[in-house]
């Protein structure tokens, strides 16, 4: 079967620093795939890549068998409406009442729209009575709900969680985080996530892939992930301070 | 000398490379409100924003600024026996510098920090990539809207911004200095020149434009947190200033240097 998406060899530096260094990573169809690593070990640019967000310096990237690095214009807006993302911050417009953000790139009319705003709030567990509101007006929670509205309202096949659950507090990010593996389940999305959050990986995953120096240095089912004897995967599941892994600029 | 050669160079090429990115960016943005998709609403919400709520402050910097220019020719035309010349003199400089000069200036003061923090806020809380991702070009939605705005009401703006000018040293001139209410107005139209008008609103539409071009520009390429933002708003506005004065400059000496 054809990866629905497949990264090979992609590099990115930004000036003197390597992100990416060659990472080869791919997600079946319908899958869900939790890529976890440290801060800064370019787990969000792995996500802006694919979407065409920040070019690729070297390297593969195929959505459905198609290779999409280096797309412009039309076949770049094309590419993109396979997508959903849900970003780290939400990413609401400010100036748009919560229905517009939901419905902002849906056709039809105005009531249309608002009909599908509301259904979708409905899917995130919210109600009606939320589409009028600014986001400035909502909780953390409710922001990330509606953006999560926002980032299936389309009905993409495949979306982009990036850290679904940072900021939010422990039974706010449990909600959120079955509420995606709900969205992911029901309406068959290929999904891939970035967290840094272990309870987060444990519900959202089906597979589980590790980024450390831009590469991928382990990727199995999350069956295997305790199981793991990889001592950077160790160090992480366990938050330990101690292992291979050093914090950027730390005294040896 | 190398290192000296190196310390002269690296600027002068950071200096081309700014105006490079700039002009790039102008164009795009130039070319982008040429083709559609239009956004009208983003358009008249700008308008409003740009116009009606710059209004007050354009209105008070005229009028404050005609009246003090009205006493201050009174006075150092009495000085030779000219102080009847305060009426011709006050609405061909307010007419054709300090209405359009001033009032870009504080446009640039309001709405290019504005717009600039927006815009930076946008980009540093990944709105602007959020909006990507919905297929929707920011320059078509953001910067287009600001800068066709700010070019369109800009004129509409300085002209009640002359207006008020020419009001302020009226008011000053006859409540104050003595001159009669009649034959200050009619001294007032008689030098008035359809070249000081003509003039006066192209400044307008030039200042409008380069008000909101430094604003998008410097939002759109904010970086670094609320510390990116902030610097982003001060080059804004800094860099506004300079081309609003830098551009009056030239088409004054164009309009009326020969």
């Amino acid at each position: 079967m054809t990866p629905r998406i497949e990264l090979a060899g992609v590099s990115k530096r930004f000036g003197s620093r390597q992100v990416l260094d060659g990472l080869d990573v791919a997600v079946m169809p319908g899958e869900s795939l939790v890529i976890i690593g440290g801060s800064g070990t370019g787990k969000s640019v792995t996500l802006k890549c694919i979407l065409g967000l920040i070019p690729v310096d070297a390297g593969s990237i195929k959505v459905d068998g198609q290779e999409v690095a280096g797309l412009k214009g039309a076949a770049l807006d094309a590419h993109r409406t396979r997508f959903g993302m849900l970003f780290q911050g939400g990413a609401l417009f400010d100036s748009l009442p919560v229905w517009r953000n939901i419905s902002f790139a849906l056709p039809g009319s105005t009531a249309d729209r608002m009909a599908a705003a509301i259904d979708n709030l409905a899917r995130v567990g919210l109600s009606a009575e939320v589409a009028d509101l600014k986001p400035a007006e909502l909780s953390g929670g409710m922001q990330k709900r509606v953006a999560l509205a926002r980032a299936i309202a389309a009905r993409p096949p495949i979306i982009f969680f990036d850290e679904p659950t940072a900021g939010l507090d422990p039974i706010t990010a449990a909600v959120i985080n079955r509420l995606i593996r709900t969205l992911v389940t029901d309406l068959k999305i290929t999904a891939i996530t970035i967290t840094h959050d272990m309870a987060s990986v444990r519900l959202i995953a089906d597979r589980v892939a590790m980024l450390h120096a831009g590469k991928i240095i382990w990727n199995g089912p999350l069956a295997g992930l305790d199981a793991c004897d990889n001592a950077y995967v160790r160090q992480f599941i366990t938050g330990s301070a101690d292992g291979p892994i050093q914090m950027p600029g730390a005294r040896p | 000398m190398i290192a000296a050669l190196v310390a002269i160079g690296a600027p002068v090429l950071a200096a081309l490379a700014s105006i490079g990115r700039l002009t790039r960016f102008a164009a795009t943005a130039l070319s982008r409100l040429l083709q559609p998709p239009w956004y009208p609403a983003q358009l008249a919400q700008q308008m409003l924003v740009i116009g009606w709520l710059s209004l007050p402050v354009v209105g008070l910097t005229a009028i404050f600024t005609g009246s003090a220019l009205a006493q201050q020719i009174f006075i150092g035309g009495s000085r030779f026996n000219a102080a009847s010349t305060v009426p011709a003199v006050t609405v061909i400089g307010v007419v054709r510098e300090l209405g359009p000069v001033l009032g870009g200036l504080m446009v640039a003061g309001r709405v290019a920090s504005a717009m600039a923090a927006e815009l930076g806020t946008m980009r540093v809380t990944e709105q602007i990539d959020a909006l990507v991702t919905l297929r929707t070009d920011p320059f078509r939605w953001l910067v287009g809207p600001r800068i066709l705005a700010a070019v369109l009401v800009m004129p509409f703006l300085v002209l009640v911004s002359n207006a008020l000018g020419v009001m302020g040293g009226w008011l000053l001139a006859t409540q104050r200095l003595g001159f009669n209410s009649a034959q200050y107005l009619a001294t007032t139209q008689r030098y008035l020149e359809v070249d000081d008008v003509v003039s006066s609103l192209v400044k307008a539409g030039v200042f409008g434009f380069f008000i909101a071009l430094m604003g998008c520009y410097h939002g759109y390429h904010s970086g670094g947190g609320a510390a990116g933002v902030g610097r982003a708003t001060t080059n804004a506005v800094v860099s506004s200033f300079i081309l609003i004065l830098l551009s009056n400059l030239i088409i004054t000496v164009i309009v009326f240097g020969s």
